[in-house]
C-alpha cells in the first residue's frame, strides 16, 4: 500500500469516527414510554368500523414507545365514558385518553381531580375545548376531527357531487348529544346555506346500537319523499346500510347523493357499488396513535397539548380501491 | 284463542261481541296491527300504498320475529332469556368464519345453529340443574357470549358480499317470484311450526304447565329439568337461525350485531299478549306484535313527523296499542284496573 493510500484510509477513518461521535444520542437508553401506563377510551365496540383503526394506532404507538395501553370501550355511551374515567383514575395511571362525548361540563370535575392527582388527560375523537384551554399547558391535547368542520366537509362533497339549491335532502343523525351532534349540525348547516331543503331525522337508540334497524326507516322516508336528492349522515354504522335501503326502493347507484362517515366494510362495498358518493375519512389510526404519543411526550418532557385535526377529507368511489389493503389491516 | 292453563283467576264471561272476539287467538293485536296499517295508509299513502315499504319490513323484521317466537315459549314457561342478542353475534361469527376462512356457508349454517344450541344448553343447564334464576344466568351469558364473539373475531367486521346471488343467499334472503323475501317465508314457517309445538304438542303443553306452576307440573309428572333445558336449547337454535338470516341479508357480519334487538323483541312478545308471569302464550300475538314494533318507527317517519317527535309518538302508539289490546282481550282486567284507580265510582 502506498503512503498516499494509507493517508487517505486514515483520513476516512478519522472522518467516520468524528461523524459517529457527533451523531445525536437518544435521551433514554430504553423506550421513551417505559414504565408508563395509559388508560385509553376507544369509543365504540372492539373492532367495529369506527373503532378498529383507533385501536391499531394506539397499539402501534404503545409498541413504539414501550408504554402499556389499556383499552376501554363504551359503545359510544357518554355515561359509560364517565364511569370508565373514574375506573381509570382509581388505577393511578400516567395518562388517561378520553373521548369527549359527555362534554366539558360533565368531564371537568373529573379531569380536575385527575390532574390534581398527577394523571395527565388527553382527548380524542370529540373535543373538549374547556379542558384543552385549562390543562393544555400540562399536556391536554386533542387528536380528532373538528366535528363541525367534518360535517361541513361531507356536505361540501355532496354539493360537489351535484346536490344543489332547491334539492331535498335528509340529514339522518344524532341531534340530541351536545358535542357529538356537532358533526351532523355542520353537515345540515352547510347544505342549508347552499339552499338545499334539509329534513332532520334523529337516530333512535336502537338504530344507534344496531344500524341494520335503520333500513325500513330510510325506506319509509325515501318513499314519502319521492323528490329526495340526497342523504347525509355522520353515523358510521348507518352509512353502511344506506345502500340496502336504496336498493329496496329501486334506486340506482348515483341517483341519490349519499354523504356518510368512516370506512366500515359495508360502507366500502357501498362506495365500490357507487351507492355512497363520499364518506368522511377521520383517519382513525391517528386518533389512536397521537394521544399515546401526546401522553408519552408530556409525561416525559412536559410538552404542552397538541391540537391535531385528523380529518383530511372524504373517500369516494374513485379513491377507495387503493385503501382497501390498509383497511383490511385495520390501519385505515 | 290464546293458550292459557292458569286457574288463578276465574274468567269473567260477559255476553257481547268483544268477549266472543277475544276467543280468537291474537285477534286484538291483529286489530291493532290493521288499525295502524290503515292509519299509516291514510297518513302516508305514498309510502304505505306501495310495495317497497312492506318489502323492507319483510326483510328486516324476520330475524327479530324468529327471536320473539322463541322468546314467547321461554316467557310462557315463566322464564326469560336476555342472552339472545349475543347469540346473534356469536352464531353470526361462526357463520361468517366458515364462509370467509373455509369458503363453506352451508357449514356456517350448521355451525351457527350448533353454536346457538350450545348457548341455549348452557343457559338451560344453569337454570334447570343449578337453579340460578334465568334472568341472572342470561344477563351473565349475554356478556360472556358477546365477549367471546369479540375475542374470536378480534372485534372485526366481515364483508360477505361474495354470498350475493349464491344458493344459500337465494334460499335465505332471495326474493320468491322477485317480490316475496325468503326470510319472511322462513319466519312464517317457523311461526306456524312453533304454533303447533305450543298448542298441539306435548312439549308445548309442558312448557305452559311449567309456566303456570313448576311445582304442580313436577307433581303431575313433567320432567321440569329436561323440558327447561330443551326449551332454552330451542331458543338458542332459533337465535342461531336468526343470526344466519341477519348476516346473509346484510351481507356483512358485525361483532356487535343484535345489540339493538333486545327491547324490540321483548316488546313484540309482551304487546302480543304473552303473559309476563308465564302460563299464557300466543304465537299469533307475538307475530303481529313484532311486526307492529318493527314498523312503528318507519311508519311514524313516513307520516312526515321528523326530528325529536318520532320517539315520543312511538311511545304513545305503543301504549295505545297495549291498552286497546287489553280492552279487547281482557275486559275483566280493564274493569278491575278501573276499580283500582277509582274510575268505576265516577261512572
Amino acid at each position: 500500500m502506498t503512503k498516499t493510500k494509507l493517508l487517505a484510509t486514515a483520513g476516512l477513518l478519522a472522518l467516520g469516527w468524528t461523524a459517529a461521535a457527533q451523531a445525536t444520542q437518544p435521551t433514554t437508553s430504553g423506550p421513551l414510554g417505559a414504565g408508563m401506563t395509559m388508560y385509553m377510551q376507544m369509543g365504540g365496540n372492539p373492532g367495529d368500523g369506527a373503532t378498529l383503526a383507533r385501536q391499531t394506532g394506539a397499539a402501534d404507538a404503545a409498541h413504539a414507545f414501550g408504554i402499556k395501553v389499556i383499552e376501554q370501550f363504551s359503545a359510544w355511551n357518554p355515561e359509560t365514558m364517565l364511569d370508565q374515567f373514574r375506573q381509570a383514575m382509581a388505577a393511578r395511571p400516567t395518562c388517561i385518553g378520553i373521548t369527549g362525548h359527555p362534554g366539558d361540563a360533565a368531564f371537568d370535575p373529573l379531569i380536575a381531580q385527575a390532574e390534581k392527582e398527577g394523571t395527565l388527560v388527553t382527548v380524542g375523537n370529540t373535543p373538549l375545548p374547556v379542558a384543552e384551554a385549562t390543562y393544555g399547558a400540562k399536556g391536554t391535547g386533542y387528536a380528532g376531527v373538528d366535528l363541525y368542520i367534518g360535517g361541513e366537509i361531507t356536505a361540501q362533497a355532496m354539493l360537489a357531487a351535484g346536490l344543489k339549491s332547491g334539492d331535498e335532502a335528509l340529514e339522518y343523525g344524532v341531534f340530541n348529544e351536545t358535542t357529538r351532534s356537532q358533526s351532523d349540525r355542520g353537515l345540515r348547516d352547510t347544505l342549508v346555506k347552499a339552499g338545499v331543503k334539509v329534513t332532520e331525522l334523529n337516530i333512535s337508540p336502537q338504530v344507534d346500537s344496531d344500524s341494520s334497524l335503520a333500513v325500513p326507516i330510510l325506506v319509509a322516508f325515501l318513499e314519502s319523499h319521492p323528490h329526495l336528492k340526497g342523504i347525509g349522515t355522520q353515523h358510521g354504522g348507518v352509512t353502511g346500510f344506506i345502500p340496502q335501503a336504496l336498493r329496496q326502493v329501486g334506486k340506482q347507484p348515483g341517483q341519490i347523493i349519499v354523504g356518510g362517515i368512516d370506512l366500515a366494510p359495508s360502507t366500502i362495498a357501498g362506495l365500490q357499488q357507487k351507492y355512497i358518493t363520499a364518506t368522511l375519512d377521520q383517519q382513525l389510526y391517528l386518533q389512536g396513535f397521537l394521544p399515546v404519543t401526546q401522553c408519552v411526550l408530556s409525561a416525559r418532557y412536559h410538552f404542552a397539548g397538541l391540537n391535531i385535526n385528523t380529518g383530511a377529507g372524504v373517500e369516494t368511489p374513485s379513491t377507495i380501491d387503493s385503501l382497501i389493503p390498509l383497511i383490511k389491516r385495520g390501519i385505515r | 284463542m290464546s293458550t292459557h292453563l292458569s286457574s288463578k283467576t276465574p274468567e269473567v264471561r260477559a255476553p257481547g261481541l268483544l268477549p266472543r272476539l277475544a276467543r280468537v287467538e291474537g285477534l286484538p293485536i291483529i286489530l291493532v296491527f290493521v288499525i295502524l296499517v290503515v292509519f299509516f295508509m291514510i297518513a302516508a299513502p305514498q309510502v304505505f300504498l306501495g310495495w317497497p315499504i312492506y318489502l323492507s319490513f319483510l326483510t328486516t323484521v324476520p330475524p327479530m320475529l324468529v327471536l320473539a317466537i322463541g322468546l314467547t315459549l321461554v316467557v310462557a314457561a315463566g322464564e326469560i332469556d336476555l342472552s339472545f342478542p349475543s347469540t346473534l353475534a356469536f352464531a353470526g361469527y361462526l357463520f361468517s368464519v366458515c364462509e370467509t376462512q373455509l369458503g363453506s356457508p352451508w357449514l356456517g349454517l350448521v355451525a351457527a345453529l350448533a353454536g346457538g344450541a350450545l348457548i341455549g344448553l348452557v343457559n338451560g343447564t344453569l337454570v334447570a340443574v343449578v337453579g340460578v334464576p334465568s334472568i341472572i344466568v342470561t344477563i351473565g351469558t349475554q356478556f360472556f357470549w358477546a365477549g367471546a364473539a369479540s375475542i374470536l373475531s378480534g372485534g372485526q367486521s366481515d364483508a360477505l358480499q361474495e354470498l350475493d346471488g349464491t344458493a344459500i343467499y337465494n334460499i335465505f334472503a332471495g326474493n320468491l317470484f322477485g317480490v316475496l323475501p325468503m326470510q319472511a317465508l322462513w319466519a312464517l314457517a317457523i311461526a306456524v311450526f312453533m304454533w303447533f309445538i305450543l298448542n298441539r304438542h306435548r312439549f308445548g303443553e309442558h312448557v305452559l304447565f311449567i309456566g303456570d306452576s313448576r311445582t304442580v307440573a313436577r307433581v303431575a309428572g313433567v320432567n321440569v329439568v329436561l323440558e327447561t333445558i330443551k326449551l332454552f336449547t330451542l331458543m338458542g337454535v332459533l337465535g342461531g337461525f336468526a343470526a344466519v338470516l341477519l348476516t346473509i341479508e346484510n351481507l356483512n357480519y358485525f361483532s356487535t350485531q343484535g345489540q339493538g334487538y333486545l327491547l324490540p323483541a321483548l316488546a313484540g312478545v309482551f304487546i302480543g299478549g304473552t303473559s309476563v308471569f308465564g302460563g299464557t302464550a300466543t304465537i299469533v300475538g307475538t307475530f303481529f306484535g313484532t311486526f307492529i314494533i318493527g314498523m312503528l318507527e318507519a311508519g311514524v317517519v313516513a307520516t312526515g313527523i321528523a326530528g325529536f317527535w318520532v320517539q315520543a309518538i312511538e311511545g304513545i302508539v305503543f301504549v295505545a296499542a297495549v291498552v286497546l289490546h287489553l280492552v279487547v282481550e281482557s275486559p275483566a282486567k280493564l274493569r278491575a284496573l278501573s276499580g283500582i284507580v277509582g274510575l268505576r265510582r265516577e261512572q
